[in-house]
């Protein structure tokens, strides 16, 4: 159950999405999972969620993205993650991620993605597993 | 500016904030044992504002709107935010800072959002080494958001120089209940969120509170501060009233007295999360008296 216990995890949602329930959603479950969950709101830019990943050292960073433009919003955060001498910070991605844009987006570095369709309870143990290797069962 | 404060702000900007967010993980996450070796001297420390109230009060969005207020008069300003944490699952949302930050979005501003874990006081685990460590870096102001509180949990008197207490017309009935608890330990009240009908009232209902207060301590008269979310005159009153008592203390404050009570705060909360922690590892058989459980418990703590 508490399997993300003590994990500080961040849901940003950068570019113009109009709605964040996706992002609320997530948020919830992991709070629910034993994660203290850093929820920044709709529209930020990636050089803002950078400077808040770093103040608030988070273990992981999960972008939600509906806009489509997910290539461009998650090479960009990562370089500004990089810029901040944060790129050790691990980002996962959630949202509206097309079939053959994944690959691409794990090659960019991303530990996980995940989608609209995938069960919550498989969100929360695939993160947890990935943030804390060790611990998996 | 002053030439201490340009200075604090050329090292601000060398400030490395990715080894500041860690150092502060690593105190946070520390257990008793570690916290307790890891304890750095006193060094230089900010200017401490507390800024607590019930639920609901607007704490956050005043904090951002505040903290800008004093990033713009020049000083450098960390902000330490608390959000309750789930006794069942542990997990929190620390949703402070999406209210501030629409407000406050400034790279000068450091904030820190922190879950309360197994602290019941309004604070978090660990918070006072959290302060302390922020003592050791170039921030002139620290601003303390509690987690939304009732009555009795004024734990952060102890740990802030300037202690402001936030208020809502609707909290009438709290006045009431609050009158031996928060109510006698603010340095400054604020009734937000004034333009609701009741407002009045309950300024009124606080200075009557106050003046029977006064002759405990005539040197401060705590001001009652009406705020808006639209309106700049409250929040500039409320920005020149902590200047005022800021300079108030200057003059009129025994250092001895407030190292004593923040020793006093640090050595309870280290005491008290080791109860907790001994509490963890017990499984209480139902039978058991009291008193054994108890003096089991007690010996446990001799044994850290």
């Amino acid at each position: 159950m508490s399997n993300l216990k003590g994990k500080r995890i961040m849901i940003a949602k950068p570019g113009l999405d109009g709605h964040d329930i996706g992002a609320k959603i997530i948020a919830l479950a992991l709070r629910d999972a034993g994660a203290e969950v850093i929820y920044t709101g709709l529209r930020k830019t990636p050089g803002f969620i950078a400077r808040v990943a770093v103040d608030e050292d988070v273990d992981a960073v999960g972008l939600s993205l509906l806009s489509g433009s997910h290539k461009e919003l998650v090479a960009e955060t990562m370089r500004e993650l990089k810029a901040l001498n944060a790129s050790d910070i691990p980002v996962f991605v959630g949202g509206t991620i097309p079939a053959e844009d994944r690959a691409m987006l794990m090659d960019a570095g991303v530990v996980g993605i995940f989608t609209a369709e995938m069960r919550l309870d498989d969100v929360v143990s695939e993160l947890a597993r990935k943030l804390s290797p060790e611990q998996a069962a | 500016m002053n030439s201490v404060g340009d200075g604090l702000e050329r090292e601000l900007k060398r400030l490395d904030r990715r080894a500041l967010g860690r150092a502060l993980s690593r105190i946070a996450n520390a257990s008793v044992a570690e916290a307790l070796a890891g304890m750095q001297g006193t060094s230089r420390g900010a200017y401490r504002i507390g800024i607590t109230g019930p639920p609901g009060a607007g704490k956050s969005t005043l904090i951002g709107r505040f903290a800008r207020k004093r990033l713009d008069g020049g000083a450098q300003v960390a902000v330490v935010a608390i959000d309750p944490s789930s006794p069942l699952t542990h997990g929190a949302i620390l949703g402070d800072r999406i209210r501030m930050d629409h407000i406050a979005d400034d790279p000068r501003l450091f904030i820190r959002s922190l879950a309360s874990r197994s602290a019941s006081d309004g604070l978090a685990d660990n918070i006072a080494d959290v302060l302390a460590t922020l003592d050791g870096y170039p921030f002139d102001e620290v601003i303390l958001e509690t987690v939304g509180v009732g009555q009795a949990e004024h734990a952060v008197r102890s740990l802030v120089d300037t202690l402001v207490l936030v208020l809502i017309p609707e909290s009438g009935d709290q006045i009431q209940a609050m009158k031996a608890g928060m109510l006698e330990m603010a340095d400054i009240y604020v009734i937000n969120k004034a333009d609701l009908p009741g407002a009045d009232k309950i300024a009124r209902e606080i200075r009557a509170v106050l003046k029977l207060r006064q002759h405990l301590d005539a040197s401060w008269v705590p001001p009652v501060i009406m705020t808006t979310a639209a309106d700049n005159d409250g929040l500039a009153a409320l920005n020149e009233a902590v200047s005022q008592h800021h300079a108030f203390l200057r003059n009129n404050r025994n250092a001895d007295e407030v190292q004593r009570r923040r020793l006093e705060y640090h050595l309870k909360s280290l005491v008290m999360r080791s109860v907790a922690e001994i509490l963890a590892k017990e499984s209480n058989s139902a039978t058991e008296p009291l008193h054994v459980a108890y003096a089991r418990v007690v010996a446990g703590l001799g044994k850290e």
